[in-house]
């Protein structure tokens, strides 16, 4: 890991040493770190190679100018004051650390959240010509769908009727699990479902073989598989024969006809196969070939056609389908957005909030530096002045004081680098997804000119100050004075008054910001999702046909299971469900129930398929009808059929919305807006209580629950609940399936508590990177606090020396210099909440039961802000008052 | 008086030409492996002892099975004339501390 940093600080040395030495040093560093090297070994690389590149720029400069001429002399001049600037810095040691900590923190933070946004919002996606590529989504007023996935009819009459569309293809936003054999093991293996044309309109060729063709998108064509590369590597062994061999998993054997390139996992960074869709021909004019939408559309322009053109183009096929299939499509609209920007859609928020933070932050950063830069200003005055006296000039003088702060500088940019590095890998882990197949994050040269100019700028912005006062205390010239009483030094007091002001309102901003997603975080890990989590373990594994064909196997497999396990000690009940609750996946429907009007219809409710001891591994009661029972096997019946045969169960919200005073028990319920004779009529015969489906934020939808029994599918989780610890499920479940058959690969496996953590981890990212930024503020704000302070105090000892000497009590001294400090704080704080008001509205979409405005957050953090600041006063203060007097009034 | 680094690799060198990867896995046998320099610092030296004359490349090339990139590194009379030096120096120094009952392994 380090072998990277090393080779980005080597690309700054000289052109003659890489060319010389460049090759063999790199061969040499891949020979040593291939062993195992700990984190120490890696930073010292990075130290020496830092050191390395220093050094020779130095020694290069140091001979340019003694090859002489008027540039020789400057070359010389600034030679002369790098190597006393080193000097200085080395002599302070304390000092210089503490800047280059300061800075390497701010470049640092503000690298790594760099690296993630370019990575998401500014890198061009990995495709040809990818500013060509549109998302297609289909646009629904009545059911509030902004950017739907497309039901496949409507997209093939897209790239039939769309002339600016080069061409339109589709994937499924859904992996799959697979079961596979590797050397008789069973593995699972992640696929998708794509369009024939996926790879072609995305313009990505295979690495080996060839993609699909659009004729395999449907069945009844050759069964075809593309391979990633990683799964080629690890199941065949890299074997370029591997074209035209078939690769048996789940349902079937396909034929091997393309491997792609490295890295090219889109849509989602597990893929390890695509398969074309294997739409039915003969099902193709059917209604729901136009009427469920789950396939992620996206189109290629043509080079000549604006996004304009093609969206007005599209506009015109949009209400042409309304017009012509207006049992599926009289409120469908369809619209287009670049593909970069809907795969980077849910980052961008996030990613802005935190850009913005830390810009803050090294805003903080530079003004704490200017502050430290300032404070030694003063102290050096007199050094400064007796130079002047001796005579050196004044530029002289303020280069002096630049270069002195752009070595600061160009430290602080190289450790800050090596900070970024370390951050940008726990961005990458926690990030907000959406675009993972495309993009990963990672360091580039961007970041690396990025945090350089920071550097730089940072160097400017923190030397200009104390060197322009150095210039201007050269001509005082009064070296008796020294710095002391001078108007220079009041003025610098004053400045650094100034500077406490501004640090303690960018701390204030940054700790709101982190206050308000702790209050969110905290609020949400209270919500009562429902259902119980804790003791529960959730596995899901892949039914292989040709053994699991039938509904009977399937089913019969999972009773099995179910039994099996529950005669194990430590195991109380097992259930079957198709999804999990939070997990972030969900099917939609509408629904009308018998005897409604026919304008009436229910909308956007949610299906899953459950048995009952689902509802009882999980703690959610039946608030009142009754369960499913061993008599509704049968499956679900036309109406006109002896009625209750087909029954759902539907959850608090959908009675209390759809059926507002009446009891929906008996009342049935089918999903076809206009029911004809073959319609499936369900009968609800149980309210079972609210679980939260899609996030703890939201509150749960309307849903109903189809038997397990009747409405079969392949599909499942199953819930164990145990006496103990969920982990403690984890070997009985393995044991138990190992027992029945060997051969089932365990697909996913996890607590239920962890699923429910996991529908927290945007939250919990953002409050991770923002309680960081906090923290660091508040060091930042109370280091810069206590430094003008006690700098403050030392000045003024010996006032406080003839003040106590003429009679003052210690308390009263104590309180005039502690009002003195907190004014600057108070200022500050004041500054910082009036400013936290505007600037916290960007975190509105993120928070939960909390206003950004939220008075309870924003008075704990003035009360936190505050009562640091007071300790940074007053021991400095305190230190001044209890001193001897008369040790302070000899004090010159 | 020469900089320890700058010994070191001398000494490295003073039997067979090698890389700079074989200067290190020889420092690291010889003194252990927390004295062997980073990889940085043993560039910096190598760069400047090759510019005072001390070392220079030698005419072998990486064998087959090697690296290619790597390049071999010959000490030169003059840098032997180093070593010897300091070797003369670090010698009589030793024999003061003898003398003094410095030299923990001499009490026997």
């Amino acid at each position: 890991m380090s072998r990277r940093v090393v080779r980005w600080i080597l690309a700054l040395a000289p052109r003659s040493f890489q060319d010389r030495y460049g090759d063999e040093l790199l061969s040499t560093l891949e020979a040593r770190s291939s062993g195992p090297r700990g984190l120490r070994s890696g930073l010292r690389e990075v130290a020496g190679a830092a050191w390395l590149v220093i050094r020779l720029h130095l020694r290069r400069e140091h001979r340019l100018s003694e090859a002489g001429g008027a540039r020789g002399a400057w070359i010389a001049a600034a030679w002369q004051d790098g190597r006393y600037a080193v000097r200085m810095l080395r002599r302070n040691a304390g000092f210089s650390t503490a800047v280059i900590a300061v800075l390497a923190l701010g470049i640092g933070a503000t690298s790594a959240i760099f690296s993630a946004a370019n990575a998401y919002l500014f890198r061009p996606l990995p495709f040809a010509d990818p500013e060509r590529l549109v998302t297609v989504f289909e646009t629904n007023p009545e059911f509030g769908w902004v950017d739907q996935t497309a039901a496949p009819a409507n997209l093939l009459d897209w790239r039939e009727q769309v002339e600016a569309f080069a061409d339109v293809s589709g994937y499924t936003e859904f992996t799959d699990e697979l079961a596979a054999l590797r050397e008789g093991q069973p593995v699972i293996v992640t696929g998708t479902e794509v369009l024939g044309n996926f790879f072609s309109t995305l313009g990505v060729p295979a690495a080996l073989g060839r993609t699909f063709r659009m004729e395999e998108t449907w069945l009844g064509e050759d069964d075809v598989v593309v391979l990633s590369h990683d799964l080629w590597v690890d199941h065949f062994g890299a074997d370029p024969d591997v074209i035209g061999r078939r690769f048996e998993f789940a349902n079937h054997a396909p034929e091997i006809v393309g491997v792609m390139p490295p890295g090219f996992t889109f849509p989602d960074r597990d893929i390890q196969l695509w398969y074309p869709m294997g739409f039915d021909p003969a099902a193709a004019t059917d209604l729901s070939f136009r009427r469920a939408h789950w396939v992620r559309a996206f189109a290629r322009l043509e080079s000549d056609v604006s996004h304009a053109e093609a969206d007005a183009q599209l506009q015109v096929v949009v209400r042409r389908l309304q017009e012509e299939y207006p049992a599926t499509n009289a409120v469908m609209g369809a619209g287009i957005m670049p593909m970069r920007d809907f795969l980077t859609q849910d980052a961008r928020t996030s990613l802005g909030i935190l850009l913005g933070a830390g810009a803050f932050l090294l805003l903080l950063a530079c003004t704490n530096v200017a502050n430290l830069l300032l404070v030694r200003a003063s102290e050096r005055a007199r050094e400064v002045t007796l130079r002047c006296v001796l005579g050196a000039s004044r530029p002289r003088m303020v280069r002096q004081m630049l270069i002195e702060s752009a070595v600061l500088a160009a430290v602080g940019g190289v450790v800050g680098l090596a900070l970024g590095w370390l951050a940008v890998r726990a961005v990458s882990a926690t990030a907000p997804m959406g675009i993972d197949g495309a993009t990963s994050v990672s360091l580039d040269w961007r970041v690396a000119l990025f945090t350089l100019g920071a550097a730089a700028l940072s160097g400017l912005v923190c030397g200009t100050a104390p060197a322009l006062r150095a210039g201007r205390d050269g001509t005082d010239g009064l070296l008796s004075d020294g710095a002391r009483g001078s108007t220079a030094g009041r003025a610098g007091l004053r400045a650094a008054a100034a500077l406490v002001s501004v640090q303690v309102a960018l701390a204030v901003l940054l700790v709101v910001g982190a206050g308000l997603m702790a209050r969110t975080f905290w609020l949400l890990q209270r919500v009562d999702p429902g259902f119980r989590t804790d003791g529960v373990l959730a596995v899901q594994f892949a039914l292989q046909a040709p053994r699991y064909g039938s509904r009977d196997d399937v089913l019969g497999f999972y009773d099995r299971f179910a039994e099996a396990l529950e005669a194990r000690p430590g195991v109380e009940r097992v259930g079957t469900v198709a999804r999990l609750p939070l997990d972030g996946r969900s099917w939609s429907s509408q629904f009308i129930a018998e005897g409604w009007p026919p304008d009436r219809v229910g909308i956007e409710i949610l299906h899953r398929r459950a048995d009952p001891a689902y509802f009882e591994a999980l703690d959610i009661p039946l608030l009142s009808g009754r369960m499913f029972e061993p008599g509704d096997r049968l499956g679900p019946q036309p109406l006109g059929a002896s009625p209750g045969r087909g029954v759902v169960l539907v959850n608090e919200t959908f009675a209390r919305e759809y059926f507002p005073g009446e009891d929906p028990i008996g009342r049935r319920i089918t999903y076809d807006r206009a029911p004809g004779p073959r319609s499936i009529w369900y009968e609800i015969i149980g309210i079972v209580g609210d679980q939260q489906q899609e996030s703890l934020a939201r509150p749960a939808l309307p849903e109903v629950f189809e038997n397990r029994d009747q409405d079969w599918g392949r599909n499942n989780w199953i819930v164990v609940r145990g006496a103990g610890d969920a982990a403690d499920l984890i070997e009985p479940v393995r044991s138990v399936l190992g027992e029945l058959d060997p051969l089932i690969p365990i697909a996913r496996i996890r607590p239920l508590e962890t699923v429910r953590t996991e529908s927290m981890v945007g939250e919990r990212s953002i409050l991770l990177l923002l309680s960081a930024f906090g923290l660091a503020a508040l060091l930042l704000a109370t280091v810069g606090i206590y430094g003008v302070t006690s700098r403050a105090a030392r000045r003024r000892t010996q006032e406080i020396g003839i003040r106590m000497a003429l009679g003052a009590r210690g308390k009263d001294v104590e309180r005039l210099m502690l009002a003195r400090g907190l004014a600057a704080v108070a200022v500050g704080l004041a500054a910082g909440l009036a400013a936290s008001l505007i600037a916290t509205r960007a975190l509105s979409s993120l928070l939960y039961g909390v206003e950004p405005t939220d008075p309870v957050t924003l008075g704990a953090v003035v009360a936190l802000l505050g009562s640091v600041a007071w300790l940074a006063c007053w021991v400095p203060v305190r230190r001044a008052t209890t001193a001897d007097p008369l040790a302070a009034l000899r004090s010159e | 008086m020469v900089t320890p680094l700058t010994y070191e690799i001398l000494l490295a060198l003073a039997d067979a030409p090698r890389h700079g990867y074989g200067i290190i896995k020889e420092i690291e046998v010889r003194a252990g492996a927390d004295s062997a320099p980073s990889t940085g610092a043993l560039y910096l030296a190598l760069q400047r002892m090759e510019s005072e004359g001390l070392i220079e490349e030698s005419r072998r090339r990486p064998a087959a099975s090697e690296d290619r990139r790597r390049r071999y590194w010959s000490i030169t009379a003059r840098g032997r004339e180093t070593a010897k030096a300091e070797s003369e120096r670090l010698a009589a120094l030793v024999a003061a501390a003898r003398r003094k009952d410095l030299l923990a392994g001499d009490m026997a």
